[in-house]
């Protein structure tokens, strides 16, 4: 909540524009900083359905994977201009969760989980086997001949504003009570008048929504698409870390996450890349065992540890 | 398409054949799901260990992967009963999705090290008798049959342990009710433990076989583990033979799905069956976390 704070607010517009001139002597500073706004896409998205409805989808990279080749396929075969596909992208990836959340999401837990690695891999397999999509070997974007990082950066900040947004705006709500109620006892929540299918459905829809013009945008950025990528099982796991990292079902959680993954991945998995699977397990398993809350746990653990150690110091 | 008769019985039999070691490899699954409620997502995990081991066991000892088979046995009871123990014991009060993505994370962990101490590349074990044929009416490759057979009598010997043993009493009753069983004076944390380790033996079992008929690198557990959630899924969580059944039920599907379907898309077969399955009939996940 303190993110809506006036003040808090007019800081984080003001960096968040001032930035890239601070950055222009180092560019690759600065697609990190665009990476990491992808990634907080990617993570609040995820989180929609993960953290407020406390379904785990292991499947959301198909979102995303809708989303990129979306935006490819009418960028290469009919010229249409990238950032206008995005909502189209965004719309084909909500059909798409609708089309199978409609009947994966009356299953739960453990269930409702298989179900989404079963529906990530089953489109992962058809996009690697297709002829529209370029198959296994992927779709390369064409690259501009100047090219500057500057509209890239204002266009994933107004994505990251979008979807930060919209997680914000469901917490709030209505809606959003009732995804967390059906979080804690969906039979009760049932019972109490949220009519839960339908929640979820919406949920899922919106969610996927946001994922697929995350995933538009990456095409966009990147240039070059693969279904290995998009729609890997790697990406769906790094959405569901990041989200626990920062603290499932929370606002500022994924974003806390997004950056904490960034960091991880460019300080110490760039000079150990094959040590990559191991730490993200290592992560989830101490995630888990120690801190299910993520940062956010820490940080509260911290700040009751302090105040009770001031209380002891005034007494 | 037109099938000739002697087309469809390899089908057929193919089918069979596999569908016995689907049944195996599943096992483990739901018997860890049954006495402890927990959906084992690190099971792939042991199937790949399984093979890895096997493949180990034959490239440094020259140990012939049949024989390998109690030595990987083994060896998951092991890792099975150290990692309950370890990690899993200590999240049994949490919500379900905790165990999910720290099971998960052992996933994550075992082919990483595989990663790193066999590499990424394809592996496969050939033996002597990798390529013999026998002609029982149609031509099938031994290994096959062999795989069958040990397959099949690992589900006697489990239904042996299950059915006439103490200890596969005590699962069965903890599955049943654990409060129950634990007032009958069942120490439910040995059980569990142990539950735990016969699953991931016969995992590990599993993984030896299929390394015996194929190819196999780290990513190897993954589109089999959603096989044998399919199987599970298939016979109902709780009974072997509906298991074994269910294991039937894919092999028969995938063989026949050749006749319709490209084979790069065969494993698609398992993941629309899966689906399919759980929401025409949702499975009851029972008690509440």
């Amino acid at each position: 909540m303190r993110l809506l704070r006036p003040g808090a607010a007019a800081v984080v517009v003001t960096t968040l524009s001032i930035l890239p001139f601070a950055l222009t002597e180092r560019p690759y500073l600065l697609h990190l900083v665009i990476l990491c706004l992808l990634y907080v896409c990617f993570a609040s998205a995820w989180n929609i359905v993960g953290g407020f409805i406390g379904q785990i989808s292991f499947g959301h990279a198909a979102f995303v994977g809708i989303g990129a080749y979306t935006t490819a396929l009418l960028w290469l075969r009919l010229d249409v201009h990238p950032v206008l596909t995005m909502p189209v992208a965004g719309s084909i990836a909500a059909a798409y969760g609708w089309l199978w959340g409609w009947p994966c999401l009356r299953l739960t837990g453990p269930y409702f989980a298989i179900a989404t690695i079963g529906v990530g891999e089953a489109t992962r397999l058809i996009m690697n086997n297709l002829d529209v999509t370029g198959g296994s070997s992927g779709l390369t974007l064409p690259t501009p001949e100047s090219y500057s990082r500057l509209p890239d950066y204002y266009l994933v900040v107004c994505l990251a504003a979008i979807t930060v947004g919209t997680s914000l705006w469901i917490s709030r709500s209505r809606f959003g009570l009732g995804l967390r109620a059906i979080r804690d006892d969906r039979d009760v929540a049932e019972s109490l008048g949220v009519p839960t299918a339908r929640y979820q459905l919406y949920a899922l829809s919106i969610s996927s929504f946001l994922a697929g013009m995350a995933g538009s945008f990456y095409a966009q950025y990147i240039f070059y698409i693969v279904p290995e990528e998009v729609f890997g099982f790697d990406l769906s796991i790094s959405m569901i870390l990041m989200a626990l990292i920062g603290g499932l079902g929370t606002i500022i959680g994924p974003v806390v996450g997004a950056v904490v993954l960034l960091l991880l991945e460019q300080l110490v998995l760039v000079s150990f890349p094959n040590l990559h699977l191991g730490t993200f397990g290592l992560l989830l398993i101490v995630i888990v065992l120690f801190e299910p809350r993520g940062v956010g746990g820490v940080l509260q653990h911290l700040r009751n540890r302090l105040s009770k150690e001031s209380a002891r110091g005034t007494s | 398409m037109t099938l000739t008769w002697p087309d469809l019985a390899t089908v057929v039999v193919s089918g069979m054949l596999l569908g016995a070691l689907y049944g195996l490899m599943s096992y483990g699954l739901g018997l860890i799901y049954g006495v402890m409620k927990i959906v084992n997502l690190a099971h792939g995990a042991m199937l790949t260990l399984g093979a890895y081991g096997t493949l180990w066991l034959y490239t440094n000892y020259h140990i012939d992967p049949l024989l390998s088979i109690p030595l990987t046995a083994v060896g998951g009871f092991v890792i099975g009963v150290l990692l309950e123990i370890s990690l899993v014991k200590r999240i049994r009060q949490a919500p379900p999705i905790s165990s999910l993505l720290l099971l998960f994370g052992v996933w994550l962990v075992v082919k990483n090290v595989l990663y790193l101490s066999f590499g990424g590349d394809d592996q496969s074990i050939l033996t002597s008798y990798t390529f013999e044929r026998l002609d029982i009416g149609i031509p099938v490759g031994l290994t096959r049959l062999l795989v069958f057979g040990i397959s099949l009598l690992c589900f006697g010997g489990l239904q042996y342990l299950l059915h006439h043993t103490y200890p596969g009493r005590a699962i069965r009753a903890v599955a049943q009710d654990s409060v129950a069983a634990a007032l009958a004076g069942i120490n439910v944390d040995r059980v569990s433990a142990m539950t735990f380790g016969l699953g991931s033996a016969l995992a590990a079992i599993a993984g030896s076989l299929m390394a015996l008929i194929y190819s196999f690198n780290p990513e190897f557990g993954g589109s089999f583990l959603l096989k044998s959630f399919c199987v599970v899924v298939l016979g109902g969580l709780e009974s072997t033979i509906g298991i074994l059944l269910g294991g039937f039920v894919l092999g028969l599907a995938e063989s026949m799905s050749v006749v319709v379907l490209p084979a790069s898309f065969q494993d698609l077969v398992s993941f629309v069956l899966l689906v399919a399955i759980l929401v025409i009939r949702p499975p009851r996940t029972g008690q509440k976390p």
